[in-house]
């Protein structure tokens, strides 16, 4: 749940409420890439999706543009999109849902929410519903952190989504045929209002960008009043308004550096205009995926660390599920891997993934009815 | 004619809102998911403030939207167990002083909005808050300053709703109108609950102003955005039976009255009842009513003593009940509508202190059962 909670108009509704993107090779098919959309954080037994909103995921084809402390993605115009949609569920208090996924080509693969096996079409199987929180973090060390402005994190720390369920859609997909070639993609999740203009409401790349690294105010001497995240939010991953920018990129440099701090020394230094070596890649917010590499379980961020160290990556990069990330933003903000990885105390979610469709665990019993 | 309640897609009454919203039984039901996901963790071990806050805030727009009285209860409950536990975070005061709000303690509110604003909390944050307060104690020179100031510098949906609402409540009802389509039009979010809310602050807007086709526009518009909203179809029913479509009128009532734990709809139904022929019901609906707002009286007097005064005049039948209730409602708020409530129970409690004077006197329940006839 790395995103929830991450601006004001997004609490309005929860079923707009992203809270995760994931993005991994299909474990046992390297033919085919599955993303993972989670939204509705902390979601009751009775959630369901809003007949009022589009869930959407993009691909666009990425390339490396360049690496060593200008490392950056170059990615394409052009890009395809995965529209998801659901109607409103019976009367009879029930959660299940009918629902649609309209593929690039002018499909639409139908399917039942709730349904383990999803709905199929041709190169794609979708499913959606409610499953158990597959992320895993401690918010009170991370407050607490930044708050004292010293490590917080204890040697066993408390999970704070620990037994919670959210709304997850998984798409599994034959990439060389639908994304167009590939084999490196940019991806990013979306909802979006319908209507005949639809306005997007939430969009989503890489983990804990808008939380942990944009959220905290106090350290970012250039706009510590703005609540700058509906702003971000609200603009396209793949091209962010020139006006802004600079304000995000403060925000970033000033949040990144008080990571930077947190270990006594500098291991990012920043360059002559002020700028944090990895607010470039993290501005380009979507998380970058090689298909052509196969599934491993820990990948996350490592083609950019392999940018900009100028050497090949090793790994799909995307995001796993049960990767614990938060292990990895902390290592990579804190000391830059120039150390020993930093453990927040939280090692495994309730429920692992499996590595089968639809990959994530079952929902959790409501507290309080055992497991 | 009546107008359906139940359509299918979501229009403001004036029909200037083309968004598309998330259907209103979904947005209840999600709602209630927030409530259940949040509810176990509610706890400083478990919870952040933030989360804590939520849930409380969750809580009282569920009570606002079900009328239910036990989900009011149960945020000011956990306001003053996060206030306890967070004595520091301002936060926690602002949550408290919005539950205090609701159940009419508005020097309470008042209070702890002061205490958030000394610990940190922004001064914007915290005058929209004190906003809310005036206008429930009828200081709206004050509320109007902050409201007016709010949507100059910031004209958003929320900023120009919350002004449509004080305009509403003023009896400015051009003003109102037009500043909610202007808020409606900003809106960007996809829950209904918003746009239900300021549908029906203008429909009891024109309800108080004697327009009951506009009143009823607006009131169908919120409850077309979330059929279950309760407050909204209580009122949508007294204004049917207001244009004397009694049947129709008691047929939505009685399943609210049934199952609300606010009495405010069997009081409604005991009144209309009795004024479309049906004393038996109406005898029971009012013995129904009578009975909760004596609990409820006697636990949150602040927040009941214009509602029970209300139905001591009418359906209750029992002016020298509402006579007190009504002089500690003006204490508390000194709203145009608190003064005509205690001038009419100040007549009624004349009229019936000089029935008294001409009559043997008789047994309590024998005084209630004439004083019914009467006012019959």
């Amino acid at each position: 749940m790395s995103d929830h909670f991450s601006g004001p108009r997004a609490l309005a509704d929860p079923a707009a409420d992203l809270t995760d993107l994931y993005a991994f090779p299909a474990p046992h098919n390297p033919q085919r890439l599955v993303v993972v959309m989670d939204v509705f954080g902390k979601a009751g037994p009775g959630a369901v999706f809003s007949d009022a909103v589009i869930y959407r995921f993009r691909f666009r084809r990425a390339r490396i543009a360049a690496t060593g402390p200008g490392a950056a993605f170059g990615v394409d115009p052009d890009e395809v999109g995965f529209d998801i949609t659901f109607d409103v569920p019976g009367g009879d208090g029930t959660t299940l849902q009918r629902g649609r996924c309209r593929v690039p080509g002018g499909e639409t693969v139908s399917f039942s929410t709730n349904d383990d096996r999803g709905g199929t079409g041709r190169g794609v199987r979708v499913f959606a519903g409610q499953r158990s929180e597959p992320f895993f973090l401690d918010v009170h060390t991370i407050l607490e952190s930044a708050e004292t402005r010293k490590l917080a994190f204890k040697k066993v720390g408390s999970d704070t989504l620990y037994g919670t369920n959210v709304l997850s859609i998984v798409l599994e997909l034959e990439w060389a045929e639908l994304l167009g070639g590939g084999p490196i993609f940019a991806i990013v999740c979306e909802t979006l209002r319908k209507g005949p203009r639809p306005v997007r409401i939430e969009r989503l790349g890489r983990p804990e960008i808008k939380n942990v690294s944009m959220s905290f105010k106090t350290f970012d001497q250039v706009n510590r009043d703005l609540e700058i995240r509906d702003l971000y939010n609200s603009e396209d991953a793949f091209a962010l308004l020139p006006d802004y920018v600079s304000a995000y990129r403060a925000r970033l440099n000033a949040n990144l550096s008080f990571w930077d701090s947190l270990d006594g020394k500098t291991d990012w230094p920043l360059d002559e205009g002020g700028n944090h070596p990895l607010t470039r890649l993290l501005l380009a917010d979507f998380l970058v995926i090689d298909a052509s590499k196969p599934f491993q379980e820990t990948s996350y961020f490592e083609i950019e660390r392999a940018m900009l160290a100028d050497r090949p990556h090793a790994s799909p990069g995307g995001r796993w599920l049960n990767e614990d990330v938060m292990d990895s933003i902390f290592t990579l903000y804190i000391n830059g891997g120039n150390g020993p990885r930093i453990n927040d105390g939280i090692d495994a979610p309730i429920a692992w993934s499996s590595n089968v469709f639809p990959y994530l665990a079952p929902p959790n019993p409501p507290k309080g009815q055992g497991s | 004619m009546t107008t359906t309640l139940h359509g299918k897609r979501s229009t403001s009454a004036s029909g200037t809102n083309t968004a598309v919203v998330t259907h209103g039984t979904i947005a209840l039901r999600n709602l209630e998911a927030q409530i259940e996901g949040l509810e176990p963790n509610s706890t400083p071990v478990l919870s952040r403030v933030e989360e804590r806050v939520w849930l409380i805030d969750l809580l009282a727009l569920r009570g606002s939207i079900l009328s239910s009285i036990a989900d009011y209860e149960r945020a000011l409950e956990l306001a003053h167990l996060l206030v306890r536990d967070a004595p520091t975070e301002a936060a926690a005061f602002l949550a408290r002083a919005r539950t205090h709000a609701v159940f009419h303690r508005f020097r309470d509110a008042l209070d702890d909005l002061d205490v958030a604003e000394r610990l940190g909390a922004d001064t914007e944050s915290v005058d929209r808050e004190r906003a809310a307060v005036f206008q429930g104690l009828g200081r709206y020179e004050e509320a109007s300053a902050i409201r007016e100031e709010d949507a100059r510098r910031c004209p958003s949906f929320e900023s120009l709703g919350a002004l449509s609402t004080l305009c509403a409540e003023l009896g400015d009802t051009e003003r109102a109108e037009r500043l909610h389509a202007e808020s409606v039009r900003r809106y960007r979010g996809v829950s209904p609950l918003p746009l239900a809310t300021l549908d029906f602050q203008l429909g009891v807007m024109w309800m108080h102003e004697g327009q009951l086709e506009r009143a009823r526009d607006h009131l169908g518009a919120a409850c077309r955005y979330v059929p279950a909203y309760a407050l909204a179809q209580g009122h949508f029913a007294e204004v049917e039976a207001e244009l004397c479509h009694f049947d129709l009128a008691i047929a939505l009532l009685i399943p609210l009255a049934a199952t609300s734990d606010d009495p405010d709809y069997a009081a409604q139904l005991a009144r209309i009842c009795a004024d479309a022929g049906y004393p038996d019901d109406a005898r029971y609906w009012r013995e129904r009513a009578a009975a909760r707002y004596d609990e409820l009286i006697a636990v949150h007097p602040e927040a009941f003593a214009d509602h029970a005064a209300e139905f001591w005049l009418a359906a209750g039948s029992d002016p020298r009940k509402a006579l007190p209730l009504a002089r500690m409602n003006l204490e508390i708020r000194k709203t145009p509508r608190a003064c005509s409530l205690l001038s009419r129970a100040i007549a009624a409690d004349e009229a019936a202190g000089a029935w008294c004077v001409a009559q043997p006197q008789p047994s309590q329940s024998a005084t209630s059962a004439a004083n019914e006839r009467n006012m019959q």
